[in-house]
């Protein structure tokens, strides 16, 4: 104890981190409610705002409640790795946590490789990849804060940053996701619901054209509770699609003037 | 007035020089400089076909590779590295090999205090070694203020742990030659590089620069006299 | 291409946009002359300066600062280390700046960019030795536990002048930092006994007296403001954006403390050479933007 050095000295946080399930939800215990105060069918309110990052061509900062991610799109650039030609472009992604988005992560703020492939896969059906031959389009998130459902919001983010560049789009790009709680779904979870939750799942559509791009689900689900989660996505997919087509009328009124 | 020093210097003596040149036979320059117990040894590579990512290819530029004595290379080595970069550019032609890369490798063989002043000779008489076009030599000089208001050159690393601040500048060489004065001051009064750690009033701050200053004179006739030197015999190497 | 005589008949029938990237010197070189630079601004002024307190809500004390558009998000989380023997009494600060792809074209995922540990190493200089922050005061038990204080600042868009707008937000954060309030337990290890969790511990902690119930705050003495200059010929910039520093390369950069010591003077090579006037005119540039983000800081202390 006495001769630490001061390079092994090790640092740990003087929070505790509840790892068991809160005692709120109970499967008998039919009143309990959403941490936050929502309804189970309500969305946190949603923060939108383009134009976040000025070096980017596009750029897009999005808060769910605590959970805030800035996502930039460069390009389409040259491609740094590119080996043949190809007449589609490239689409490169790339999600990144900061040190302190949520303290239970611990100080590792690092790539989340799982998210980007994922964040790739719900984009490239949304993009023209054949308006921009040869080159590549990078979009880059960060997630400053963490706090539940950060896969949906990036990737909304990305869609939206990616209409701020300019690049070509079927649609704009939505996603949420639903947890499923005992017999209980619940749109848009936070932190603590995501951590007990039973089973997730998560779609990413296009809300003019209603066609999905991506669609995952994990844990246990019924056919009924599938049904219920897609409509209960649809139609959030829909209200957020509203609010981001407001936000980019807004952004190029205010550069019009 | 006098202040003490271990070894015995006055305050703006400088430690024993030593340069050797051309002594690597791989690289295409090379040279080890020393400062007392202080030595590095530097090695220039180049000038190479095409640039690094992110550089302009329509000048000439450089890389700079920071080998510690031991262990690895840490955020401390990073920032020498982007110091000796930058003032290798400012000292170089850039225009004459556009898109080519220079590599510039300092090795570190022993470290007695004012490593990035010795780092940054070593790596001027290695460029001089190599033949790379430059505008003039560099000089550094590390100047350390002590608690009571004086200035020391050229300290060694037990000085430098003392100390309250310290500053490295570098200077452009003196020259023979008549140049052009920059607002009133003559070209060799500008600073390339300063780098400063430690608090230190602005006062203080000139009274530094000003030591340092009189002190690259002595360093330039000593670079001069080492190349007039070693022109002659060591021409056999060429 | 670049012939100096040639930009000088296309002038005048290219368009302006297409002039400043085909011979972007000439182009400012031209508002320079006029005193003024092409987003409006005197030589000597910086650009529109904000900074925001706590907006990382799972930190111990954040900020965001803005310098035109060059946006940093530091955020301090504090962690319980073990002192060291030989000063057994002193906490730590550990700093890291990052520079994720998403804040300029420039910056690549997988390879960190080469200005970053840089502006880290900098910037750890410039937070100890201007002695802003006492040690002492991060300690809880003598020899047994102290803070390590993870200061991480984030640049969210890199528009020139990180340094100094890094620096502002490490300073902005510490004075929003709020320091948990914690109490050691039976197995000698330091826990938080209020916010969140609390009922999941022991009931042998919420008897214990809290350690450091009125050390909930630094005391900032000495804070240092930094600003970075470009010299140019004979023109010295105040705060230059990406563009400017990308174009002229001399660049310095003068930190200075609230008694106006100077902490900081860094210069790394760049075409020109600064003489004597060049650094007081840096120095006086320095102070007065020093005053300017005093007033800033102290504003948003009162709200």
């Amino acid at each position: 104890m006495a001769a630490k050095q001061r390079d092994a000295a090790t640092t740990y946080s003087p929070r505790i981190i509840a790892r068991t399930r809160p005692p709120i939800f109970k499967d008998s215990d039919l009143d309990w409610t959403r941490p936050d105060g929502r309804g189970f069918h309500q969305c946190r309110p949603a923060l939108l705002q383009t134009g976040a990052v000025s070096s980017a061509s596009g750029s897009a900062y999005a808060e769910f409640g605590n959970t805030k991610v800035i996502v930039s799109v460069f390009g389409p650039r040259e491609s740094k790795k590119a080996t043949s030609y190809s007449d589609v472009g490239r689409l490169n992604c790339n999600v990144s946590y900061t040190t302190f988005a949520s303290p239970t992560l611990g100080s590792q703020g690092t790539d989340h490789k799982e998210y980007a492939s994922m964040l790739h896969k719900a984009l490239e059906g949304v993009i023209m990849m054949e308006t921009f031959p040869k080159t590549t389009v990078d979009v880059f998130a960060l997630v400053l804060e963490s706090g539940g459902s950060d896969l949906p919001v990036v990737i909304s983010c990305a869609g939206l940053a990616l209409a701020d560049a300019g690049i070509m789009m079927y649609d704009l790009i939505t996603a949420v996701s639903v947890s499923c709680i005992g017999k209980r779904l619940m749109i848009d979870p936070v932190t603590e619901e995501e951590g007990c939750e039973d089973g997730s799942f998560m779609m990413t559509c296009m809300p003019s054209r209603s066609e999905i791009t991506q669609l995952t689900i994990t844990g246990e689900w019924t056919t009924p509770n599938i049904n219920e989660a897609m409509q209960l996505c649809m139609d959030a997919s829909s209200k957020l699609g509203d609010i981001m087509r407001d936000c980019l009328k807004q952004a190029a009124s205010a550069s019009d003037e | 007035m006098e202040i003490d020093r271990e070894d015995g210097r006055t305050p703006n003596q400088l430690r024993p020089l030593a340069c050797s040149r051309n002594i690597l036979h791989r690289p295409h320059g090379s040279a080890s400089w020393s400062q007392g117990d202080t030595k590095v040894l530097a090695a220039v590579y180049g000038p190479k076909p095409g640039t690094r990512k992110n550089e302009n290819p329509e000048k000439a530029c450089f890389e700079v590779i920071w080998k510690p004595k031991s262990g690895q290379i840490g955020k401390a080595e990073k920032e020498f590295e982007m110091i000796l970069k930058r003032t290798i550019q400012s000292i170089c032609v850039l225009t004459v090999n556009p898109n080519t890369t220079t590599s510039v490798i300092v090795q570190v063989v022993h470290d007695d205090g004012s490593l990035l002043p010795c780092a940054i000779n070593a790596a001027c008489a290695a460029l001089v070694d190599a033949g790379i076009p430059m505008k003039h030599l560099a000089v550094a000089i590390c100047c350390c203020l002590a608690g009571n208001g004086y200035v020391v050159l050229d300290p060694n690393k037990l000085e430098e742990k003392k100390m309250t601040a310290f500053a490295y500048l570098v200077f452009p060489n003196t020259t023979l030659s008549v140049l052009p004065e920059v607002e009133g001051e003559p070209v060799e009064h500008g600073i390339i590089t300063s780098v400063t750690h430690g608090v230190m009033s602005v006062d203080d701050y000139f009274l530094c620069v000003e030591n340092g200053r009189a002190a690259t004179a002595s360093l330039s006739a000593f670079f001069r006299k080492h190349f007039q030197q070693s022109q002659g015999p060591s021409s056999k190497a060429g | 291409m670049g012939l100096p005589d040639s930009c000088q008949d296309l002038s005048t029938e290219m368009e302006v946009d297409a002039f400043r990237r085909l011979f972007p010197l000439r182009f400012f070189e031209r508002h320079l002359s006029e005193s003024l630079r092409p987003d409006g601004r005197p030589l000597g002024k910086a650009r529109d300066t904000n900074v925001n307190l706590g907006l990382v809500s799972s930190a111990d004390g954040s900020a965001l600062a803005k310098i035109g558009s060059t946006t940093m998000l530091a955020a301090i989380r504090m962690e319980v280390m073990t002192p060291s023997t030989d000063s057994p009494d002193e906490g730590c600060i550990a700093v890291e700046f990052h520079m994720p792809p998403i804040c300029s074209p420039t910056v690549r995922p997988g390879r960190p960019a080469d200005e970053a540990p840089v502006i880290s190493k900098r910037l750890s200089d410039v937070i100890s030795s201007c002695d802003m922050i006492d040690l002492k005061e991060l300690c809880l038990v003598s020899g047994k536990a102290a803070w390590m204080g993870y200061l991480d600042i984030y640049c969210l868009d890199a528009d020139g002048a990180l340094f100094d707008a890094a620096l502002l937000s490490a300073v902005a954060a510490f004075s929003n930092l709020q320091i948990p309030v914690v109490a050691l337990n039976d197995n000698g290890r330091i826990v938080a006994i209020n916010g969140d969790g609390e009922q999941e511990n022991n009931a042998s902690i919420t008897e214990k007296e809290a350690v450091n119930k009125e050390k909930r705050k630094l005391t900032l003495k000495n804070i240092p403001f930094s600003l970075t200059c470009i010299l140019h010929k004979k023109y010295i910039l105040a705060d230059p954006t990406a563009e400017e520093e990308s174009i002229m390369d001399t660049l310095v950069t003068v930190v200075l403390d609230s008694s106006d010591q100077i902490v900081n003077f860094n210069k790394s090579g760049g075409s020109a050479l600064v003489g004597s006037s060049a650094i007081k005119s840096c120095v006086e540039l320095a102070r007065k933007r020093g005053k300017e983000l005093k007033q800033i800081l102290g504003d948003m202390d009162i709200d």
